[in-house]
């Protein structure tokens, strides 16, 4: 299956934070004045905001060489806690890696795809595990053994200790993950046979939207791929031998006398046909307002594999109705004029010869490629998605060790990494309804009476009172999801395993974005919660 | 223990390892290089119930340090390795299959379904996805090393051999793209590594892909005289390298090649099938017996097994039908003739020549053909049962009318292979519905 990509709009991006975090600013100051009322009478809520006051001021001015003597301090006694030990584990691993990995008689995209996913579940699984407990252990130990009273007790701020700690922390993790990544891509470079290329593609998909890729029916009329009854429906098929086509509108950014095309459609067979040769297809460049209509060569799908097509700007080519030869410019003539792109945007017909036959497509499959880039950018800007995990995970470690003892602080950041990461997918579709099977309290009904998840509940007083119940659970997790980061496209690791650039707009602007996002949330709930923190408990 | 010294509670210690170590010792000590009896208790009761690692095939290191590393977790591992190989073939992620499969198979080195299952799903699944032959033809050559591999791993397992020689076999031989696997074999389409030749991995010594299956049955045979299989009835099981000998022929048939070679083949299969499967002792419920027996031999069986001549009749009877024992001792027995090679010969020459539209020369050939395969029907009656002797008989007779039609003559009353052509008209929509479909 191709990588898909995906859209992401920033500024909608930070207008969610703003009421998010806005909300829980807003919630938080509530709660507080209102259990101030009880404790201090109406000098309460004044206290709450001469609080916050203060705090936003100590926040105004911090002494970056007070945060920077506490990180340094943090950086050296996660050392003294041997946190290079881990370097051990990676050593052993890359010794014998060779013994788990697939026979060098693979198939050259196999051998990469295995090698770099190798090295990036290696890095992950050291990482952040290390990062991880040294930033829910940190203060919570230093409240134990009351090392933070000498701290505290000299004219640093809480915002500070939060800040140098997160600092110091996240200098751990960078070095480790540094000095591993070196290791990993020397090894890579090192497994993989001479007659591999290692690259990085460059694709401009289709426009987001609905524009971006659009189908036509078997008639030629507007319409929708069809299901061939896959279980994975990202693709939709083109039936082959009659009008029905996909339509893909890509923005023309640059201008080139050559336009790669490059696509990885998948053939679907209702009858085995000519097995010596695949499925036939061609591309159509097409600008209705012109009334032109630009077949390129067929050829045969090279499927699960790469088809590329160089085509001149200069095209000539002979007018199916009229039969006359005409030449046309793909920037000049065919490019429709829009706002996607600098120079318009180019729209491709992809229509299947073969009659009884389908083509399977989706929008990742079929995209222009630019100039390729090296798998060295391509490898770093993968590592500093782990590294931004990375962060993440000193963030939310630190944070919560400023209000929970160690165990829970560390239970509680890996609910975090387990939710942003690996439960998204199945978060998303229960929030959607996608889920068969209802939600937590439908499921144990399901299971208890042995129904099939299709099978509609039956009505009576018990299913209503289930399923309100889970419509309120829904709730909870509809704020979970608004609380915990979505961790899923800092694994960016698949791309450059399958010949792909890092995408900035999809992949790396969002990892980015929220990294940031919850540097603030993050630090001021530490600074807060460390204030309020009795530190003689331990 | 309060009341001891540092250096007391130590000596202690030290003490008690060494008496812990004693047991731990006599239970554990590894065998040594020579006797099965050497070594301690374990090793002894390893050795003896053949459960040492080296007695069930080729050590693989790799596998013991992961399971040794998982500890206890081995089963949640392969689970979760399980469910990803799923995820992986859903959205056709093959690299990552074909490396999950490594995985799942690293920590069930030794769970014989796993292997089966997974060898099949890569030769038979798997390269079902793929649109081009020669993508399909890898993914056959994955599942067929796949499961070489798990021979050498469980040594003693006859599934596996049998596995193995399926894939070689019926996958490579009958699938619907057996005309370029077979071909593929001898001559692997991967020509940047192999140069044209055999992937070596697969087939060293350039054999045909039935004569590779054969071997590998053979190979079950032997390890099935130590070990019971579970795949089938044992008649059945042992019947293998002898229908491998008799596929190799008929596909040589198929091929239309009629020459010395193909009757060769079908002599060696009769004599296989007749002397060495026919003459093996299978264990019925009620008496032993061998397939090729005459009379004599039922008779002799009879008082073997001091039971009465109808039961060794009813047995034989039985396992003979299972087995479609009397088919193919009359095909292998018929297609060795050289008339029979000739009567083939005829039809396929004729197809070919009607395919190009020579039906004047096509005509009498496909008469003769008819001519010759009625009558070895009437040496063997018993063939004309049989859906496959039926088949081309029928499609002979297809084609003869197909040509009459076009060039505008009656069909006879009386033609070679009447009989043939009216007792099997149920057979008749299907070989129409193909004759259109190839467009003849």
């Amino acid at each position: 299956m191709s990588l898909q990509p995906v859209d992401f709009e920033l500024l909608f991006g930070i207008a969610q934070w703003a009421i998010v975090f806005g909300s829980f600013v807003l919630l938080f100051l509530i709660v507080a004045m209102a259990t101030s009322l009880p404790l201090y009478g109406a000098a309460g809520p004044g206290r709450v905001l001469a609080g916050m006051l203060r705090g936003f001021k100590e926040f105004a001015s911090p002494s970056p060489r007070r945060v920077y003597a506490i990180a340094s301090l943090t950086f050296k006694e996660s050392i003294r806690k041997k946190a290079l030990l881990v370097f051990v584990v990676f050593a052993v691993l890359f010794m014998f890696a060779s013994w788990f990995m697939a026979s060098p008689s693979d198939r050259p995209d196999m051998q990469v795809r295995n090698y770099v996913a190798f090295v990036f579940i290696a890095i992950n699984m050291l990482v952040l595990p290390v990062v991880l407990l040294l930033s829910c252990w940190g203060l919570p130990e230093d409240i134990r053994i009351r090392s933070l009273h000498t701290v505290v007790t000299k004219p640093v701020r809480r915002n500070e200790v939060v800040l140098g700690r997160m600092l110091g922390f996240a200098s751990v993790g960078t070095m480790i993950l540094l000095i591993m990544s070196t290791v990993g891509f020397i090894w890579i470079q090192r497994q993989v046979s001479d007659n591999v290329e290692l690259f990085c593609r460059v694709p401009v998909y289709a426009v987001a939207g609905p524009e971006g890729v659009k189908f036509l029916d078997r008639s030629g009329n507007p319409g929708t791929g069809v299901n061939v009854g896959d279980v994975i429906e990202t693709r939709s098929f083109i039936e082959g031998g009659t009008r029905a086509a996909g339509i893909w509108t890509f923005p023309l950014d640059e201008q080139a006398d050559t336009l790669k095309l490059e696509s990885r459609f998948e053939a679907f067979r209702t009858f085995k046909g000519d097995m010596n040769r695949s499925i036939r297809v061609r591309y159509v460049l097409v600008n209705e307002e012109k009334s032109l209509k630009v077949p390129l060569p067929t050829f045969e799908v090279d499927e699960f594999g790469t088809n590329e097509m160089d085509v001149a700007r200069k095209q000539t080519w002979t007018d199916e109705q009229t039969l006359e030869k005409k030449e046309v410019d793909i920037y000049d003539d065919l490019a429709v004029p829009s706002e996607d792109g600098r120079f318009g945007s180019l729209i491709v017909q992809v229509q299947c010869l073969d009659r009884a036959q389908y083509l399977g497509v989706s929008r990742g499959d079929f995209f222009i490629r630019l100039p390729d880039r090296s798998f060295t950018i391509g490898y770093i800007k993968a590592v500093i998605g782990v590294w931004l995990k990375v962060l993440i995970i000193v963030m939310s470690g630190v944070t919560a060790s400023c209000f929970v003892k160690w165990p829970v602080a560390t239970f509680l950041s890996f609910i975090v990494i387990i939710i942003g990461q690996v439960a998204r997918g199945f978060l998303d579709k229960v929030l959607s309804g996608k889920q068969a099977g209802g939600g937590a309290a439908e499921s144990v009904y399901r299971l208890l009476t042995h129904m099939n998840d299709t099978t509609a509940l039956p009505a009576n007083p018990l299913t209503t009172s289930i399923q309100l119940f889970d419509h309120a659970l829904q709730h909870l997790l509809w704020m979970v999801k608004f609380i915990i980061p979505d961790l899923r496209s800092f694994g960016m690791s698949d791309w450059i395993a399958r010949g792909f650039d890092v995408p900035w707009g999809g992949v790396m602007l969002p990892s980015i974005a929220i990294t940031v996002g919850y540097f603030l949330p993050c630090v001021l709930l530490g600074y807060f919660s460390l204030s309020m923190r009795e530190l003689e408990a331990k | 223990m309060n009341n001891l010294t540092s250096r007391q509670r130590k000596t202690a210690c030290v003490v008690g390892i060494l008496v812990l170590l004693v047991p731990i010792v006599i239970l554990g000590m590894p065998a040594g290089d020579q006797a099965e009896a050497s070594g301690g208790v374990l090793a002894r009761l390893r050795a003896e119930h053949d459960l040492g690692e080296n007695d069930l095939g080729q050590i693989d290191p790799t596998s013991a340090t992961m399971n040794l590393v998982l500890l206890g977790l081995r089963g949640v591992a392969v689970n979760m390795l399980r469910m990803d190989l799923d995820y992986y073939k859903d959205t056709k992620n093959w690299a990552e299959l074909r490396a999950t499969t490594d995985a799942v198979i690293t920590l069930q080195p030794h769970y014989i379904e796993v292997w089966r299952f997974l060898s099949w799903n890569m030769a038979y699944n798997v390269s079902a996805e793929w649109d081009a032959v020669p993508d399909r033809y890898y993914w056959v050559k994955e599942g067929g090393k796949f499961s070489q591999e798990g021979t050498r791993r469980n040594a003693d397992i006859p599934e596996l051999y049998w596995e193995t020689g399926r894939i070689w076999g019926q996958k490579v031989g009958r699938s619907d793209e057996w005309k370029y696997f077979r071909k593929y074999f001898l001559s692997d389409p991967n020509s940047e590594e192999f140069g044209g030749g055999v992937d070596v991995a697969v087939n060293p010594e350039q054999k045909d892909n039935y004569l590779v299956a054969k071997d590998w049955f053979t190979k079950a045979n032997v390890a099935e005289d130590a070990k019971i299989q579970h795949i089938m009835m044992r008649a059945l099981f042992r019947s293998y390298p002898s229908r491998s000998q008799l596929d190799y022929a008929d596909a040589l048939q198929r091929e239309g090649k009629f020459d010395g070679v193909t009757v060769a083949a079908w002599q060696q299969s009769f004599n296989e099938w007749t002397q060495e499967y026919g003459k093996m002792t299978f264990k019925a419920p009620e008496c032993v017996l061998y397939m090729e027996a005459n009379e004599d031999d039922v008779r002799q069986m009879a008082d073997d097994n001091k039971v009465d001549e109808q039961i060794v009749q009813r047995w034989l009877k039985h396992y003979q039908h299972t087995t479609n024992y009397r088919y193919w001792r009359s095909r292998s027995h018929s297609e060795s003739q050289p008339e029979t090679g000739e009567a083939h010969k005829l039809i396929y020459e004729g197809e070919r020549l009607y395919k190009q539209g020579e039906l004047a020369d096509a005509l009498p050939k496909l008469t003769r053909g008819m001519g010759l395969y009625a009558s070895i029907i009437d040496d063997h009656p018993e063939l004309a049962d049989e859906d496959l002797t039926a088949e081309e008989g029928m499609w002979a007779v297809l084609l003869w009318q197909k040509i009459l039609e076009l060039q505008q003559k009656p069909i006879p009353d009386s033609f070679a292979l009447k009989a043939l052509w009216e007792r099997h008209q149920g057979l008749l929509p299907e070989l129409e519905e193909r004759f259109n479909r190839l467009g003849l």
